[in-house]
């Protein structure tokens, strides 16, 4: 498993478009992917209803933890998403 | 089957007619969306449940059985931090479909230079499982599609 801790560059946070796109490189994940906020209790990021409700702003942080071989790689694309746009 | 009511008064278009490619390509969700009348309205909740996000253009409202419905006022209208959206509910407030929770008017979405087009979005359901979308004019509070 491995985690990595992201402040979220986006101007809207994960809102309706970055967080679909979160969702969608989450989904081609082949382990389980959760996605926190802060110290907060984690969510499948699979899910695009659970990944809306945590309510990630501009300048939040948040922990990303990916299972599977690629991990890493998943992880690069979940972080240049919660940066951009 | 869950029915999923039209938000607000309008057109009724296939969510392919959206202006942007998130919900064009049904990214965020299967669904449908809504032209608005350009005119002063409020945006009724799509479903009965609890008002799991409430931003001033946008809101989800999950239902008791776990499904969420998201309704996106305009497209690229975060970008108005609010300014023309008078919050009518709270987050967190468990709602009736067809209780009003924003009051805007897509007159000055449109004048701003925005969509005011209305996605209304089945968050988590498989491609296949909206059924039945309405054609044409809807009322506020009319059945949009029906989530099986």
């Amino acid at each position: 498993m491995a985690e990595r801790r992201v402040t979220v560059e986006s101007e809207v946070g994960l809102h309706a478009r970055p967080a679909a796109l979160f969702v969608e490189a989450a989904s081609k994940a082949a382990g389980t992917v959760t996605v926190a906020k802060g110290d907060g209790t984690p969510v499948p990021a699979k899910s695009i209803l659970a990944v809306m409700g945590l309510d990630v702003r501009n300048g939040d942080e948040i922990v990303i933890n990916v299972d599977g071989d690629d991990a890493e790689a998943v992880l690069d694309r979940l972080a240049e998403i919660a940066n951009a746009g | 089957m869950l029915p999923v009511l039209s938000p607000v008064p309008g057109t009724a278009v296939a969510m392919t007619g959206v202006p942007d490619p998130v919900f064009a390509q049904g990214m965020v969700g299967p669904g449908a969306a809504v032209e608005p009348d350009r005119a002063p309205q409020d945006a009724l909740a799509p479903i009965t449940g609890r008002i799991l996000k409430l931003h001033p253009h946008a809101f989800v409202v999950v239902s008791t059985e776990g499904r969420g419905v998201l309704v996106h006022l305009g497209i690229d209208t975060v970008t108005l931090g609010g300014a023309g959206f008078d919050l009518l509910a709270a987050e967190g407030d468990q709602v009736e479909a067809g209780t009003p929770v924003i009051r805007w008017n897509p007159a000055d979405v449109a004048a701003g230079g925005r969509a005011p087009i209305v996605p209304v979005v089945a968050l988590d359901a498989a491609p296949d499982a909206v059924a039945d979308p309405a054609a044409g004019e809807v009322a506020a509070g009319d059945r949009l599609f029906s989530w099986a």
